[in-house]
């Protein structure tokens, strides 16, 4: 254990569950000499190994005219390599360079002039591209990454794009985790990337399925209207404008900026030896020359000073949405936040975690509205802080039946808002999310993935250690840190309330 | 810093070229061995007094337990004018209380001690999955066992959960997804138990009654596989299990009889009219069951067609090459007790419906006339031969699948043999099980879209759509009512 910082810590539970004893979660981390982090969990078992890397890149890092970049870019790095998905990369690199270059002249047809361009030339420019692609394929070894992963038992092969990161999962056999290192550093340094206009296709494809999701028009309005400035305006597939007109060179800034070893963290969590992962790590990652640091973004999110209402209908269940503007992860008021939404919308002994909700259940707004007063069929809150912005949100359908209308709602949420706010909420209220807190975090470090997921991302944003001092800030919070949060936060010109009725139609 | 592409191609070069002395391409890596045997169920299985039969497996790395059982009863088994009994069950077993129990308090109490209680009904099998820190085990215990064997079904909670259904009904038909996978059910096996739906009437028909009385029939010890793990001591469970079991007289319920075969659909296309910008298609027929000896060849045909993801044809051609959709494939769905469907699908905007369909229907046709390659085969073998390991990550799910071989009747030597099974398919058996069970021509081609953007097509393959079959146009059912929409 010569080159590898062990950590151990230890985590200590109260009286309520003294006997589930001492939970100890033991990550070994390294930082590479070009600033990438190695983070090992060793985890006896079946003799397979979770290999995560993530990224501290999402749509927050994107600007008006890329939106979507981030995601587009995920699907990018799996077209290949100097050296991987390529016969000839000379050929295939010259070909490339002229697709590029006549798409170039397209777009200026297209999306530079006012009347969409000149039809004739766009129809012949695009002849001669289509003529390249058929050329292009065949140095193209489709999907290459891909089988190699496949055919050596790759499992949980995928990737995921956010808003504040990007991961690249694969789970291998233990023998095999230097495959994924030979090709996770290849493509940090030599993507190309290939098949970029019939990507854009399929992603602009991604973006029509949400589109088809009853309601998705309305809520990308709603999040849209409640952050005004901050990059949390958009969605993580962005504008439809943005995901045709983007270009390549696009990608090729953003990949250079964000795709930097001292940006990036690598987890493997399962049945290995550290002391013979970590040289391959060294060996593999180690050879990436470090990037520029990176700066965090500019916008935060300006105070409101006004109320904002939304109002939409389309084919998704009447519904209400309430959003109030909070706090980021790591602010003192972050830990009353969470709880608070969870005493609201605890989801009752069934699926769904703290931040669950549906109708039955054991928070306050299910017992108030759904089964009490009987005018709600689901109500859910939820507290939630995130890198660089909070929100409090409560979501609830009224009773069709009973003809409740989301104004009948609205109504009730707000007195339960303002009971909060003079009388604080019990000592069991605040036992039972207590409690249900610690009992999570036992059950998270069952999942060798969910353990590489939610350990790689803490550690992007305020360290791993973070999963564990937010369970001791839970621990911490009071009836009287609610009633103050409480009063601070939900102010009328602190908020967007978002109200949907349903009609058939379209 | 501003890095061109070129620039970025020559230092590709010069990382090549001039390495670091270390293998460069996959295939120049040499692993380890590595082996890996899978648990046999018999290690795990053990049967508790009355009969209950469970899987057992201790694993005291962390503090908490997790038990379950596997009851043979699920919706299938409920009559026509009862149907939705199976989701108001889902909802009320736990939450509509015991004889001694409020079920809220049920559910309060265990969420104050951060476990959990859910029941979930299925096609032929329910479960009732327990998860509580392993200090609280007794309590857990106590609960589990009391919902399992006295549920009330008490009217308020029962009336509620009526309500809230009544109101899902209303979005039956709302996501393109599930209006194509209702439907296309009912293409391939008709009208019957396997396809009837709830309605409003049948919902606010069923009483407490029915739920006890079905809750009489199927819920008795022969009748349910146990499964535990975690953090406890086999014997110290068997005395737990065997206290709270104390006293439940075993049944012998008798099962409806399920259809088997199923009269063939009217090849063609099936259009049901929704006003949206992409066209959900499901291309198929029935498929097999996992019991068919042709089972191993079939997997491994499937994926090298269209299950294997972007190593697959049919994602390489629609998805890779052409750009048309996001997600696309081929899939063979198993269910107990009769064939699964097959399909081929899709999802794509209006004007290219028509061109991914032909697509997909080419890659079906060349799958049975040529033989695969040997690279294909490569692929898919060593797939499953080297992700085997991965079936066994979570002991709870091992216990959980052994219950499940068990409970449907299959080989408990299943994963024994599994790897001795995947390797003797052969190219040969690949075409062969291609041309038997993958039948273009009797395929049902069902979309789910907006007709006359999807008929007219596009450059590359203009419609209209009767190109590729007769157009049957569905009218859907108003799940309120059971009666055609308006």
């Amino acid at each position: 254990m010569k080159r590898t910082t062990a950590l151990v810590l230890a985590v200590f539970f109260l009286a309520a569950v003294a006997t589930a004893g001492e939970i100890t979660l033991n990550v070994q981390e390294h930082v590479l000499a070009n600033g990438m982090k190695i983070l090992m969990i060793p985890k006896p078992g079946v003799p397979r190994v979770v290999c995560h890397i993530y990224f501290n890149v999402g749509s927050i890092n994107e600007r008006p005219g890329i939106t979507g970049i981030a995601h587009v870019h995920e699907h990018m790095m799996f077209k290949g390599t100097q050296a991987m998905g390529v016969t000839d990369v000379e050929k295939d690199s010259a070909i490339d360079r002229q697709i590029d270059a006549l798409m170039g002249q397209i777009y200026r047809e297209k999306y530079w002039k006012t009347d969409g361009g000149d039809k004739a030339k766009i129809t012949d420019l695009q002849k001669q591209v289509d003529k390249l692609v058929a050329e292009e394929k065949a140095f193209i070894i489709k999907d290459d990454l891909w089988t190699h992963y496949m055919k050596n038992g790759g499992t949980g092969l995928n990737a995921s794009t956010g808003e504040e990161n990007t991961g690249y999962y694969v789970t291998l056999p233990a023998n095999k985790v230097e495959l994924q290192m030979m090709l996770e550093s290849d493509r940090l340094m030599n993507a190309v990337w290939r098949e970029f206009y019939s990507e854009k296709d399929v992603i602009m494809e991604e973006r029509r399925l949400s589109e088809n999701s009853p309601g998705y028009f309305f809520n990308e309005q709603v999040n849209a209207a409640f952050y005004a400035a901050s990059p949390y305006h958009w969605d993580v597939i962005g504008w439809m404008d943005d995901l045709k007109k983007m270009t390549k060179a696009d990608l090729a800034q953003f990949h250079d900026t964000f795709y930097v070893p001292n940006n990036a963290v690598a987890i493997y969590v399962g049945d290995f030896d550290p002391k013979v992962l970590l040289p391959l790590a060294e060996k593999y990652f180690g050879r990436i020359p470090k990037g520029p640091d990176l700066e965090p973004i500019r916008t935060s999110e300006p105070p409101q000073y006004s109320e904002k209402r939304l109002y939409g209908e389309g084919p998704a269940p009447t519904s209400l949405q309430m959003m109030f503007h909070t706090v980021p992860a790591g602010h003192p008021d972050a830990a009353p936040l969470q709880v608070l939404g969870s005493i609201f919308g605890s989801g009752g002994g069934m699926r769904g975690g703290p931040r669950g909700g549906g109708g039955g259940g054991t928070g306050r707004l299910a017992k108030a509205l759904v089964e009490g007063k009987q005018m709600a069929v689901s109500i859910s809150a939820s507290g939630r802080s995130q890198l660089y912005v909070g929100a409090f949100q409560f979501s609830a359908q009224p009773r069709a039946d009973k003809n409740v209308q989301p104004e009948d709602l609205e109504k009730e949420i707000w007195a339960e808002i303002d009971k909060v706010k003079k009388d604080g909420v019990t000592a069991d209220e605040l036992q039972k999310i207590k409690n249900r807190s610690e009992a999570g975090f036992i059950r998270s470090l069952q999942s060798a993935s969910g353990l590489a997921s939610s350990v790689g991302r803490a550690e992007l944003v305020r360290g791993w250690r973070s999963i564990l001092t937010d369970i001791e800030a839970i621990k911490k919070v009071t009836s009287d840190d609610i009633k103050r949060v409480a009063a601070k936060y939900f102010a009328k010109d602190n908020s967007l309330t978002a109200i949907y009725q349903r009609k058939m139609g379209r | 810093m501003k890095r061109t592409l070129t620039a970025v191609v020559l230092l590709g070069f010069v990382l090549i070229g001039f390495g670091f002395g270390q293998a460069q391409k996959p295939s120049d890596l040499k692993f380890p061995p590595l082996t890996f045997n899978p648990p046999d169920p018999a290690a795990y299985r053990t049967v508790y007094a009355g009969g209950l039969r469970a899987y057992v497996a201790e694993d005291r790395g962390l503090p908490i337990v997790t038990v379950s059982a596997l009851i043979h009863f699920g919706g299938l088994y409920v009559p026509q004018d009862k149907q939705g009994l199976d989701t108001l069950m889902s909802q009320t077993l736990i939450r509509g209380g015991t004889k001694t129990r409020d079920g809220a308090a049920i559910e309060e109490r265990l969420d104050f001690l951060g476990g959990s209680l859910s029941f979930n009904v299925g096609e032929r099998t329910s479960t009732l999955t327990l998860s509580v820190l392993s200090k609280d085990l007794d309590e857990g215990l106590d609960l589990f066992f009391d919902v399992l064997r006295n549920p009330a079904f008490q009217e308020a909670p029962l009336a509620l959960a009526k309500v809230r259904q009544v109101q899902g009904l209303r979005q039956a038909n709302d996501q393109p997804g599930s209006v194509l996978s209702r439907e296309f059910d009912k293409a391939l096996y008709g009208d019957g138990p396997l396809t009837w739906q709830a309605t409003k009437k049948t919902l606010e028909s069923i009483t407490a009654a029915d739920l006890k009385a079905v809750h009489a029939k199927y819920f008795y010890p022969k009748n349910i596989i146990l499964t535990a793990s975690g953090d406890f001591a086999k014997a110290a469970l068997k005395a737990k299990v065997e206290k709270r079991t104390a006293g439940w007289k075993s049944g012998a319920a008798s099962f409806p009889v399920l259809p088997k075969s199923f009269p063939a659909p009217e090849p063609g296309v099936y259009f049901i009219q929704k006003a949206i910008n992409q066209g959900y298609i499901n291309i198929g027929h029935l498929g097999i069951e996992d019991t068919n000896p042709d089972y191993f060849a079939v997997q491994v045909m499937n994926f090298i067609l269209g299950g294997g993801s972007f190593t697959s044809r049919i994602t390489m051609k629609v998805r890779s090459d052409e750009g048309l959709s996001y997600n696309q494939g081929s899939r063979f769905t198993y269910r107990w007790g009769f064939p699964g469907p097959f399909a081929g699908y899709v999802q794509t905007k209006s004007s290219t419906v028509g061109y991914a369909i032909s697509l997909i229907l080419a890659e079906m046709n060349r799958i049975r006339k040529e033989p695969v390659s040997d690279s294909e085969m490569d692929t898919a073998l060593n797939y499953y031969l080297d992700s085997f390991s991965s079936q066994f990550e979570m002991p709870q799910m091992i216990m959980s699948t052994f219950a499940n071989m068990e409970m449907t009747g299959r080989p408990m030597d299943y994963y024994k043999t599994y790897r001795a099974k995947i390797q003797a398919v052969t190219k040969a058996k690949v075409q062969e099980v291609a041309r038997k069970y993958i039948q273009p021509d009797k395929a049902v081609i069902m979309i789910v879209g907006d007709f006359d953007p999807c008929n007219k097509g596009g450059d590359k393959w203009p419609g209209p759509l009767d190109k590729l079959g007769k157009v049957h146009r569905v009218t859907l059912i108003d799940p309120m009512t059971g009666e055609p929409a308006k």
